[in-house]
């Protein structure tokens, strides 16, 4: 079973979109700030992680940045409520965001996405 | 100005210099034309007075010649000595009767006695007298003759006239006898001197005897007869002073008169004709004279005035002309300046440089006026260009105003975009979860339920498209213009756009399929927006038109795009491109207004044409890109 990691400093959000991707099949845990999905993310070596680009106590470029140092194989999916600039976005890809997703999106095609990431890195 | 007062101050001093020249040698010429006129007439008068005295003098002399005469006449006649007494008596009263003047005769032998006497008034035998001794008797004995011995009797004067009496007997022959005497009376001269003088013109004349002063004779007869008669002892002076036997002159008399007086003496004898007349009488010729003279030289001054007047008028009319014109043309009067005919003299020259100097203000003073007229206009169009540059700065500033207001705008429509997208996010997630939850495969479960969830995710969809389409308006990002055909473009954007089947598609592009620069993803935003407007508008039935129409000097582009609704009412039509606007039941009203922003990105324009109850066109215009247009070449 693959862990996914959801960051959003919505609880709502996290709670929901968690639920539903465990409905999916995924293990979801939750991290309301940065600070806590590095930790996190230490601890659980989540093979996804979503996170939201603007945090409280940072930006999700620092999380993906960090992340990507620590494990090359995790996927790393980046969440916006914004329009992004292709700056922002080429930026986001090269410290490592493997996917742009724009709130509120569709789910089922969120986990067909996820499942099709994992599968290919599981493939490589 | 000059004041009125010194008008024709010129004309005055013309005036003036040419009295001076005019009459100051008329006034010497005059003045001594008068001294030479009443000398000569004073000379006049003069040698006339002098002709008068001496013809009187001669008169005189003949008047006691004559008595003379008839004395000698009678003395010679033959045997008058011898003659008795008794004859002698008879041819002395003979005389008597004849000369009038003849007051007593008397003969007298040599010795001086008294042997005849005959008068009148004497009487019968008057008593005989003894001359021995006598001045006449001795005269007459030496010379022949004697007229002398003046004396008044009674108050009329005499004079003795005697002659010798020749004895024819008594040896040498020719020894006088004795002597006969007569008493003459001389007031004859006086009747003579009075008619030759009469008291008109005041002259008078006299006879005086040189040694006594003898009044004899005087044209007053008042004056001589009288005892003591006399003329007064200053005018005898200057009369029994004279050596030349005739002249005359000028007196000044003790008590102020002034005398023109002539001498002459009579000849033989020692009386002397005075003439004399008062000098304002003699000279009274000359005197009219001059008063003539002077009339004349008046006449000539008035003449001479009023002939300089109109002579200095003359000469100082263009001059004044001139000073009137300069002052009318010192007020910019060109046209008032008076009428000026050149004359062919300095003056002419004057006026003539005047005249050349009024043309030459008047074309100056054109050219200023002129040129202020173009300043003016330039100023106005100044102002024009003032107020239209104004009025860009203000729809400039409008504009800024408006654009930081949509900027405002759009940051808060993206915080408030990025806010709703979060607990739309989390809508759609418990919905699919709650829908997978259920298992709410088709043909599932409760079919409200199901039918429940769709309208929860459709109006999710709705909401986030109203807030993408407000991020989208509100979004900076930068232009991405790249180069492409008109044509090619719009029909790719055709060919991919959903039309429904109820719309067809009128389309006409330009063959001509110009090349454009244009973001296409914002640019077909904006199409899409016009598209989407026009399909809403037709829910039945119509048609979408799409043409575009290359402009006649190839600079642009015309994309119209039209529908076949109900048109737009012209209140509504002023205000479709503003943000926010909207006439739809849900709409943003940022569908126009991001065609409008579109456009307006790509410096074109946008404006609309909209009949109510056929339809609206829109039409967008944009530049065509220049340097792949044929025949036309960047500069």
């Amino acid at each position: 079973m693959s862990r996914l990691l959801i960051i959003d400093d919505d609880a709502h959000l996290r709670e929901s979109l968690a639920e539903v991707l465990e409905l999916e099949g995924f293990e979801c845990c939750q991290a309301g700030t940065a600070h806590a999905g590095i930790e996190a993310a230490k601890k659980v070596d989540p093979d996804v992680v979503i996170m939201d680009i603007q945090l409280p106590d940072s930006s999700g470029f620092q999380i993906c940045q960090t992340l990507r140092k620590r494990s090359r194989r995790t996927i790393l999916i980046m969440m916006t409520g914004r329009f992004l600039s292709s700056e922002e976005k080429k930026q986001g890809f090269e410290l490592g965001a493997d996917e742009y997703i724009t709130k509120p999106f569709d789910l089922a095609e969120l986990s067909i996405r996820i499942k099709q990431l994992l599968s290919r890195r599981t493939a490589d | 100005m000059a004041p009125p007062v010194r008008r024709g101050k010129l004309a005055y001093k013309m005036l003036g210099w040419f009295l001076l020249i005019s009459l100051a040698p008329m006034g010497v010429v005059g003045y001594h034309l008068v001294g030479i006129s009443q000398s000569s007439l004073r000379k006049a008068t003069l040698s006339m007075q002098k002709t008068l005295a001496a013809g009187f003098a001669d008169t005189a002399y003949k008047y006691v010649t004559t008595y003379r005469n008839v004395l000698a006449e009678t003395a010679g006649i033959e045997e008058f000595a011898a003659m008795n007494p008794a004859r002698q008596q008879q041819y002395l009263n003979r005389i008597l009767q004849v000369h009038l003047a003849i007051l007593e005769l008397s003969v007298c032998n040599a010795q001086g006695a008294e042997q005849l006497r005959v008068g009148r008034l004497l009487g019968a035998a008057p008593p005989l007298r003894n001359f021995e001794n006598e001045e006449f008797l001795i005269a007459a004995l030496r010379r022949g003759q004697y007229i002398g011995k003046l004396e008044r009797q009674g108050i009329y004067p005499t004079a003795t006239i005697a002659v010798a009496v020749a004895d024819q007997k008594a040896p040498p022959p020719g020894k006088p006898a004795g002597v006969l005497m007569a008493r003459v009376s001389l007031n004859g001269l006086t009747s003579m001197l009075g008619m030759e003088f009469p008291a008109t013109g005041k002259s008078a004349a006299a006879v005086v005897d040189k040694r006594d002063g003898f009044l004899i004779a005087h044209s007053d007869p008042k004056e001589v007869f009288k005892s003591d008669a006399r003329l007064s002892d200053e005018e005898l002076k200057i009369i029994t002073t004279q050596t030349a036997p005739e002249g005359g002159g000028e007196m000044s008399l003790s008590d102020g008169r002034r005398l023109v007086g002539a001498y002459a003496d009579v000849r033989d004898l020692d009386w002397v004709v005075y003439v004399k007349q008062p000098a304002e009488y003699a000279y009274q010729g000359a005197v009219e004279m001059r008063k003539q003279v002077l009339e004349y030289l008046a006449l000539a001054v008035v003449f001479i005035v009023m002939l300089s007047l109109a002579a200095a008028n003359y000469i100082a009319q263009p001059i004044r002309l001139l000073r009137v014109a300069a002052a009318k043309l010192g007020r910019g009067q060109f046209e008032e300046v008076p009428e000026m005919t050149p004359t062919n003299d300095e003056i002419g020259e004057l006026t003539q440089a005047f005249l050349d100097m009024r043309e030459n203000l008047k074309e100056k003073t054109g050219d200023l006026l002129q040129a202020q007229q173009e300043l003016e206009k330039l100023n106005r169009e100044l102002n024009k260009r003032v107020e239209a540059r104004t009025r860009e700065l203000k729809a400039a500033q409008e504009e800024l105003i408006n654009k930081e207001r949509l900027a405002a705008i759009g940051q808060m429509a993206s915080v408030v975009g990025h806010e709703i997208r979060n607990p739309l996010a989390v809508i759609n997630n418990s919905i699919y979860f709650i829908k997978t939850k259920l298992g709410l495969t088709p043909g599932g479960a409760d079919a409200k339920i199901e039918k429940h969830i769709k309208i929860i995710e459709s109006e999710i969809r709705q909401a986030n498209g109203i807030i993408n389409e407000i991020l989208t308006y509100s979004r900076t990002r930068e232009l991405k213009p790249e180069r492409v055909l008109l044509n090619v473009w719009l029909e790719e954007l055709l060919s991919v756009y959903p039309f429904p089947p109820h719309i067809t598609l009128d389309k006409r592009l330009d063959p001509a399929n110009p090349p454009v620069d244009i973001d296409t993803t914002e640019m077909q935003q904006a199409i899409r927006n016009l598209i989407n407007n026009g399909i809403e508008v037709m829910p039945e039935k119509g048609a979408i038109s799409v043409h575009t129409r290359l402009a006649d000097d190839r600079g642009s582009v015309a994309i119209f795009v039209g529908d076949a609704g109900p048109g737009i009412p012209p209140d509504v039509l002023e205000k479709i491109f503003a943000p926010f606007y909207t006439t739809k039941a849900r709409g943003t009203g940022l569908g126009l207004a991001v065609v409008r922003k579109v456009v307006d990105r790509h410096r074109g324009a946008v404006d609309v044409d909209s009949v109510v109850g056929q339809g609206t066109v829109f039409r967008i215009t944009l530049p065509v890109a220049l340097a792949a247009v044929p025949g036309v070449r960047p500069a």
